[in-house]
């Protein structure tokens, strides 16, 4: 089955090995900025197109490898392209190191305007909270940031100083009348929605294709989930967010080539969906839908017997587990990704409902994957602070894998970072103390047991990393949980857990890491 | 060394600067019909002269620039519409007319400062706490903030963090703790360092505009006025006896602009002027306070003898120069001993704006120079101060204490003159500030509570007197034409205690008039 994980999903890792060293060579041309950013323009749009699901679901085939294997070949076009490769070079050798590291090393003046835009976002963050509360600094200092910055040029700090000055003068601008509307996160919920579609398949795809984010948490889980169900002949996953469903194609490829020889197991998923009239909900469900279809085809296209099924969450997202149409003798499988940089907000009482929803149905394992943050951090500068080292590490990491895509970047940064800051710095400002928990704890608070990674799984993640930068790394803090870093900081994790009755996934799954 | 009025005109090798200036000054009063003036309390036509020498400052720019090479590019239109309603050009029998209208016109609340936001103090003084502690990232937090926001041509807010952030880096880099962020803003300049036609402008404008100085002034010559009315045995019995001389020692920040208005009022009096006016000028030594020092060619005595030349005045004028205050003599200040019967004169000492430079404890120069000036056995002190808690780091406090002080001083400038100039930048303005702004830094600054004035003063044998009627509707009047913000305060009824003004509602400075009690 590693095979099949190998085959299906690290084949295209190859044509970038080819487009880093192809574009390190020409980063001299020089042309003005007005005719660059046409170039780009144009050829960005010649690239969309092919990434347009709509294509791909018809072709019936290969669900992600033709998206990705096309798609790459018309970026590596893209990159190449003398005139591209300018937009970010400048930026790029001195800031990659230094941006994340900025708040700690004070003394550095390599990019003294990245360090004077650390000092007023902070600042600000400050004006807007504590002792000396004084909402006409914060708004000064906001009316500076915007003239120093802006979230489409510049370097790596200075796009995202341009997304956190917009996010606190969110902040600013909705103090009072945002306090008194509990529900005010909804606002937050759908953060793509005024993207354009092709933007945010386009986006997800480079973000995909420019970091291990996406792939950690599904490789991880997925490989969770296989020496699990190993001897099992029904599978059934029932996933909090399903997305565009990308995890579960390669989950379909490992399953349909099992090693032992045992035919591939009914795969049953169950995609949680918003619940209420509102156009958040019926989205969520066309969107679940076509997910479902993608997911159905694929599953044909390679022999894979899937069912799919759709159950909602109430008007509040929360989970009701009667709800869930269970089948005796199919193994349970909990998937709850969250907050990965695509998704979109989803509030703590619903994933509690969730996850405690979902224990009562015993199920042998649950596969977490979350952001991490420093516990540290308490009062809405702390966290502040400690979400601008988060997104700076975000940003430091995505452009040192590809240093030449400031365009690409600046799609992602706008279509997921952008409305994340946002969402984020709104919901912290709003949040009261001590409310940012990690769900991990939550889950070890619960009864919830640990169930051990496999070593093959560690070496899993650590492989796909090396086929990154260098900067990421891997760390097991717990037997049950790795950690994704860039440099010094976490970023994501992914945990395995099992409902407090014993069952036999854990024996499975030391079986299978040995 | 005494300068004696000179019955020549101005050389012929004077600048032209001089000539306009004499020029302007003379101008009012030589159509002004001198009996209108006589029952004048001296603020109308010492609005007057200050108007007439704008306007005429107008006039040339806009007219003669090119012969003029030395005149500034004026940068604010000829006077707006406030200044126009007030007095009817070249035209001086209007005169008590047009002052009358100004009673009317005020408006309150007029000022350019649009809101009260002070977000400046808000970065100054955690800052200067920060110092305070050791916190050094703090600092440098702060200061790169500050950095970001200073500017010399913003609001108030942004002028005061600019001034606020030099003070702060001086402070750093005199005490050699940290490394801090270059400070790119220009130095601002200060009267000391302004050419000396620029300055006069910039302080006959502020007066014109604001009444921090001008409303002191106009108390302290209605009361100068009052006392020889009290003293002056010719009023009674005119035939009798001939008038006492007048002696003004002169300790303020004026740098003469207070004169005129007193000499023009003295050459009025119904009684004829006194037989000799002395006017003996202290000048700036030692640290001097700020708005006490000006620029070295600025030469006003002979400008004020000119003018008395002009009003028939005898006048002499005195300088006393790098003479520190709490040193000053009898023989210095060419003051005869009193009770010598003949050449007796009314001795006034006049002290504005200057004393909180001198230390008040360990040494107690205050108190010092209080009692000298005591044993000199004047007919009348004023005493004039900035109204506010000591910012030195002797023993008021450390830095971190005094700082805000200083910040809470610098603020009220600064937000007024944003108030007075309607906004406007100009050059004029920027002096104004840059000097004021001194005061952030200067271990001159030493300020002190009215009632910690009060209390020296009582505790030497003076005794409080209260100002006359006459004077306090004069002061009142003459705030009329300012922003709507200042305000007067009589400390209580009738002719008890000081007369404090306010800006906002907060005290900037306090007048006071003291006598010793007659044996």
């Amino acid at each position: 089955m590693e095979l099949a994980i190998e085959g299906g999903e690290f084949g295209e890792f190859g044509d970038m090995d080819f487009y880093i060293s192809s574009s390190s060579n020409s980063t001299t041309a020089i042309t003005t900025p007005t005719s660059m950013e046409d170039e780009i323009q144009c050829e960005w749009n010649n690239w969309a197109p092919v990434i347009d699901w709509q294509l791909l679901s018809d072709d019936n085939n290969f669900f992600m490898e033709s998206m990705m294997d096309e798609g790459f070949e018309e970026g590596v076009q893209v990159h190449e392209s003398p005139n591209s490769i300018t937009t970010t070079a400048t930026a790029t050798p001195t800031t990659t190191s230094s941006t994340s590291d900025m708040i700690e090393e004070e003394t550095s003046d390599e990019d003294s305007k990245g360090l004077r835009l650390v000092h007023l976002l902070i600042a600000a963050a400050e004006a807007l909270t504590g002792a000396n509360k004084c909402q006409d600094l914060a708004r000064v200092i906001l009316v500076r940031l915007k003239e120093l910055v802006s979230p489409t040029v510049g370097s790596n700090m200075e796009r995202l100083a341009a997304y956190f000055a917009d996010a606190l003068e969110g902040v600013l601008e909705g103090t009072g009348a945002h306090a008194k509307h509990p529900g005010a996160n909804h606002q937050y919920s759908d953060n793509h929605r005024h993207h354009h579609q092709s933007d945010v398949l386009a986006a997800f795809q480079l973000l995909q294709d420019m970091s291990p984010y996406v792939k950690f948490g599904h490789f991880t889980a997925n490989q969770a989930i296989l020496e699990a169900v190993a001897q099992d002949r029904r599978v059934h996953i029932v996933d909090y967010d399903i997305m565009e469903g990308i995890q579960w194609a390669s989950l379909m490829q490992a399953l349909v080539s099992r090693k032992e020889g045992l035919p591939a197991p009914h795969l049953r998923i169950t995609a949680l969906t918003r619940g209420g009239g509102s156009g958040g909900g019926r989205r969520s469900i066309g969107t679940v839908q076509e997910t479902g279809r993608r997911l159905v085809a694929f599953a044909a296209s390679i022999g894979q017997p899937f069912s799919f099924h759709q159950c909602r969450l109430d008007p509040e997202e929360n989970f009701r587990p009667s709800s869930l149409k269970m089948v005796k003798g199919e193994a349970l499988i909990v998937n709850c990704m969250l907050h990965l940089p695509h998704f979109s907000y989803r509030s703590p009482d619903s994933v509690a409902s969730f996850l405690s929803g979902a224990a009562g149905l015993g199920p042998r394992l649950i596969t977490l994957v979350e952001e991490e943050a420093e516990a540290a951090s308490t009062g809405f500068v702390g966290r502040f602070v400690d979400s601008l080292h988060h997104y700076s590490a975000l940003y430091d990491s995505l452009e040192a894998g590809f240093p030449m895509q400031g365009r690409a970047r600046a799609l992602v940064e706008k279509v997921f970072l952008g409305p994340r800051i946002a969402g984020s710095v709104a919901r912290s400002y709003r949040a009261p103390e001590g409310e940012e928990c990690s769900w991990g704890n939550w889950l070890a608070g619960e009864g919830f047991r640990p169930v051990g990674f496999s070593f093959f799984n560690h070496c899993q993640a650590k492989l796909l990393l090396g086929l990154f930068n260098d900067g990421y790394r891997v760390e097991e803090v717990a037997s049950n949980k790795i950690v994704l870093g860039w440099k010094s900081r976490s970023l994501l994790s992914a945990s395995v857990w099992t409902s407090s009755a014993p069952s036999l996934s854990q024996s499975s799954a030391r079986d299978s890491g040995l | 060394m005494p300068i004696q009025e000179e019955p020549e005109p101005a050389p012929p090798t004077s600048d032209h600067i001089l000539d306009w200036l004499e020029d302007s000054i003379s101008f009012p009063f030589l159509n002004d019909p001198y009996t209108a003036a006589a029952d004048d309390d001296g603020i109308n036509s010492y609005n007057q002269w200050w108007d007439l020498q704008d306007d005429e400052d107008n006039l040339i720019n806009a007219s003669s620039i090119n012969s003029s090479p030395t005149a500034l590019p004026n940068p604010s239109p000829p006077q707006p519409e406030s200044s126009r309603k007030r007095k009817p050009p070249n035209n001086a029998t209007a005169k008590k007319q047009s002052s009358g209208k100004t009673n009317g016109s005020h408006s309150s609340g007029g000022g350019g400062g649009s809101k009260d936001a002070r977000w400046a103090e808000q970065l100054l003084n955690p800052c200067a706490s920060a110092i305070g502690a050791g916190n050094l990232s703090r600092v440098r937090h702060l200061l790169y903030v500050l950095h970001e926001l200073a500017s010399l041509s913003g609001d108030a807010n942004h002028r005061l963090a600019a001034h606020g952030l030099r003070a702060l880096t001086n402070h750093l880099s005199s005490s050699g703790s940290v490394s801090v962020p270059g400070v790119s803003i220009g130095r601002p300049p200060t009267f000391a360092t302004t050419e000396p036609r620029l300055f006069q402008n910039s302080l006959i404008k502020f007066h014109e505009i604001s009444p921090w100085f001008s409303f002191p002034n106009s108390l302290a010559n209605a009361s100068i006025l009052q006392t020889l009315t009290i003293l002056d045995p010719s009023h009674q019995h005119s035939s009798r006896r001939r008038q006492r001389n007048l002696h003004i020692v002169d300790i303020g920040v004026s740098h003469g602009i207070q004169w005129p208005t007193l000499l023009e009022s003295l050459a009025n009096r119904p009684g004829g002027p006194p037989p000799l006016v002395r006017l003996t000028v202290v000048a700036a030594a030692g640290t001097p306070a700020s708005f006490s020092s000006g620029p070295p060619g600025d030469d006003y005595p002979s400008r004020l003898l000119r003018f008395a030349q002009r009003n028939n005045l005898n006048l002499q004028i005195d300088r006393v120069e790098s003479h520190p205050l709490q040193t000053l003599t009898a023989e210095a200040l060419g003051v005869a001993s009193r009770g010598e019967g003949e050449g007796e004169e009314t001795l006034i000492i006049c002290a504005q704006f200057r004393l909180h430079q001198l230390p008040h404890e360990d040494p107690d120069d205050r108190t010092e120079f209080l009692r000298r000036m005591r044993d000199l056995g004047p007919d009348l002190m004023v005493l004039t101060e900035n109204d506010g808690d000591c910012s030195c780091s002797c023993c008021c406090g450390d830095f971190a204490l005094g700082f805000p002080r200083r910040v809470e001083f610098a603020w009220k400038l600064l937000d007024s003159t944003s108030a007075a100039f309607k906004g406007r930048e100009c050059e004029e303005r920027r002096v104004i500030e840059g000097e004021a702004a001194t005061a952030l830094s200067s271990a001159a600054e030493m300020n002190e509570g009215k009632a910690g004035w009060c209390e020296r003063m009582r505790g030497l044998g003076f005794i409080g007197e209260g100002f006359e009627e006459e004077a306090v509707e004069g002061g009142r009047t003459l705030l009329r034409k300012y922003d709507g913000n200042w305000e007067m305060r009589a400390e209580e009824k009738g002719r008890q205690g000081c007369i404090s003004l306010c800006w906002k509602g907060k005290p900037v400075s306090f007048c006071s008039l003291w006598k010793l009690p007659t044996q």
